[in-house]
């Protein structure tokens, strides 16, 4: 028995006992294996994630992580600052914490097991703090540690006392120098996390589900190990997928485009709500897994000589807020294109393309009047007496202007094709001006001018 | 500046931008746009169309020239640098006219919003990234959605315009300026409805630039320079 939940521990099942003596107290014992691997796997997805508060980060199998957080002191604001933000943000996914502050690893890590829930500042604290921790807090050797309580040995701080080769030759070498470890007189060099080339992060759902919105808890859980990710790589992301895996069938995948290199987590997953809110899902999705497909390095904006309030989110933001909700297709500036025919001469483009790239340059202007309004498809107008009607007969105010030929595209999907046309400025009783043209079909309403 | 606790001259206190006597209109410094038309400007408070509110402009049929009204400013705000925004337009924009008005047709962003317009309007104006936004938001638009984009404009150097039927003038409105347009014989005729400081009561014939008046459809390079200039340029004689 590893851990056992309130119902469990109040049937007089306890952690450390067999699984036989558990379903003795407890017939109705519902029991789960662990699972190494899958434990390795969420210990190093954690690590990825502390990567926003040190770069060196140390699992240490199966449930430790340590942080050396002596060089981000001033950056966070004080040990306290950081301990508080990372038990925050460990309880934010799920996790329960024991934590402890120490000038050692192992020191730190021998508070953490005990549940000392403190930080110990200086070498005089430490002596003090490992002196009253039991013999059975560092995990040594059952029979060690039954050794040690048959001397009358229960504390760290009665081994002080004990001469080291005496002790050397009871216990054995491997305790004495844990000991020495903790208390700093051995180094004790530690293997640092390789922080992936790549990030590519999967999160098993505890039930399948069948709503997007519900997603977003779990997809906050990926995009806090990216941002961890992000940081420690001195990275921004542009382009992120999420994979919605199912029971059975290709998994849906969920891009995420922002408007421009971010490593804002709190961005990203308003984006990523946008997103959720308007997926329909065609199954239950068992599993979620989150890739960052294109990242630039981080450009370190320096914050304003003077303290400029920056207005909003900027246009970026709120560009690639509205596309994640009306479409990509939805939101797009206006391209000019050196073309006579109407509907061709207009192209979407995209607003958030690299303003370096410049301005289209100014085409030549059209000898006659352009209307601002364009209608997607001409309208047909009826004819009275040879004139077009629009609400009305409508009074040709120019001659016609002769758009012809597009031969180029005329076999095209979706092209305009080849044209022969008669454009004219006309107005109707009403007061609107409207460009209105003839072909071999007839009267046909173009544009507006508004 | 003197300090606040001194004894103002009454000069001094009237000049300032927030005070507005009822028979002056308010001058916002700064924060107004000017419209291109003198006689439009002289009865616009702050001499021009303001930024960090909503605009309505009350308008029932397309084409006579209400967009020819706002483009002197939208081209002198595109021409800053400044993006603008079309939500929910009624028809596609033709470039061609757009960049022959002045302005830079890749900084005019086109959103089709659907139901989600005064949505979209909301998230454009509070972002501070758009010089200009226009909107026609449909008639579903409700005092409560206006309320809200009139808080979200507020204090943003937007010029913000929502178009809207006619038929809306008689209904309280939350934006402090409301402009009818209607046909004239001549251009457009334009009726403030509302606005800061005492209102507004003469209906003001505007000579808006329209198509086809003197313009003759000849091709040839030499003609087209002269008429490539402006769109207005042809017209407005």
């Amino acid at each position: 028995m590893w851990a056992v939940d309130a119902a469990a521990a109040a049937a007089g099942v306890l952690a450390g006992q067999r699984l036989s003596t558990a379903l003795g107290l407890a017939p109705g014992l519902r029991t789960f294996a662990g699972d190494a691997a899958r434990e390795a796997q969420a210990l190093a997805d954690l690590a990825c994630w502390a990567g926003r508060f040190t770069p060196t980060v140390v699992p240490v199998p199966p449930a430790a992580l340590l942080l050396e957080i002596g060089g981000c002191l001033r950056l966070f604001g004080g040990a306290p600052a950081i301990v508080e933000a990372v038990v925050a943000g460990c309880a934010g996914q799920g996790w329960t914490v024991s934590w402890a502050a120490a000038p050692t690893p192992l020191a730190a890590r021998w508070l953490a097991r005990h549940g000392a829930a403190r930080i110990v500042a200086g070498p005089d604290e430490l002596a003090a703090a490992l002196a009253v921790l039991p013999c059975t807090a560092p995990g040594w050797p059952e029979r060690s540690v039954a050794r040690l309580a048959s001397f009358g040995l229960h504390r760290l701080g009665d081994l002080a006392a004990l001469p080291a080769a005496g002790l050397r030759a009871r216990i054995g070498s491997d305790a004495v120098d844990d000991l020495l470890r903790a208390r700093g007189e051995l180094p004790d060099p530690q293997r640092p996390f390789v922080f992936p080339d790549v990030f590519a992060a999967r999160l098993e759902l505890p039930a399948r589900v069948e709503d997007a919105a519900a997603l977003a808890f779990a997809g906050q859980r990926l995009l806090a190990m990216l941002a961890g990710w992000l940081a420690v790589r001195q990275l921004q992301v542009r382009v992120c997928s999420l994979h919605l895996e199912h029971e059975d069938g290709p998994a849906s995948t969920v891009a995420l485009r922002l408007g421009e290199p971010s490593a804002d987590e709190g961005r990203l997953l308003r984006l990523l709500r946008e997103h959720l809110g308007r997926l329909q899902l065609g199954a239950p999705v068992i599993a979620l897994a989150l890739s960052a497909d294109e990242t630039t390095p981080l450009a370190p904006a320096g914050p304003g000589l003077f303290a400029e309030a920056a207005a909003g989110e900027g246009r970026p933001a709120c560009i690639e807020r509205l596309r994640a909700r009306l479409g990509e297709a939805s939101v797009h500036a206006v391209g000019l294109r050196a073309e006579h025919r109407p509907e061709a001469a207009t192209i979407a483009c995209d607003p958030l393309a690299d303003p370096a790239q410049g301005e289209s340059a100014p085409l030549a202007g059209f000898a006659a009047p352009r209307p601002l309004w364009l209608l997607p498809v001409p309208r047909p107008l009826g004819e009275r007496e040879g004139r077009p009607h629009w609400h009305g007969p409508l009074d040709l105010l120019t001659r016609g202007e002769r758009l012809e030929s597009g031969w180029w595209d005329s076999g095209e999907a979706a092209a305009i094709g080849d044209v022969r046309r008669d454009y004219f400025v006309a107005r109707n009783p009403q007061g609107q001006w409207a460009w209105v043209f003839r072909d071999a079909r007839g009267w046909f309403l173009h544009g507006l001018f508004a | 500046m003197a300090a606040a606790s001194a004894p103002l001259p009454l000069d001094a206190v009237l000049a300032r931008g927030d005070v507005w006597r009822g028979d002056a209109l308010a001058a916002l410094p700064g924060a107004a746009i000017s419209s291109g038309y003198p006689e439009l400007d002289a009865e616009l408070p702050g001499g021009g169309w303001p930024r960090g509110c909503l605009t309505e402009f009350l308008v029932d049929r397309d084409g006579l020239g209400e967009i020819s009204l706002l483009l002197p400013a939208l081209a002198r705000l595109s021409g800053e640098g400044g993006w603008l925004a079309l939500v929910a337009p009624p028809w596609l924009p033709h470039a061609p006219a757009w960049a022959a008005a002045g302005l830079v047709p890749e900084r005019l962003l086109v959103v089709r919003a659907g139901r989600h317009a005064a949505w979209c309007l909301e998230q454009l104006l509070a972002c501070g990234g758009f010089a200009g936004v226009l909107a026609w938001p449909g008639a579903d638009i409700d005092a409560r959605a206006l309320r809200r984009l009139q808080v979200a404009a507020e204090g943003r150097p937007v010029f913000a315009g929502l178009w809207r039927s006619t038929a809306t003038g008689t209904a309280p409105s939350p934006a402090p300026l409301r402009v009818a347009l209607a046909a004239d014989a001549t251009g457009l005729s334009v009726r403030l409805l509302k606005r800061r400081g005492r209102p507004a009561s003469r209906t003001l014939r505007l000579g808006v630039p329209r198509p086809g008046r003197n313009s003759r459809v000849v091709a040839g390079p030499s003609f087209a320079e002269a008429a490539a200039g402006s769109a207005a340029a042809t017209a407005a004689a």
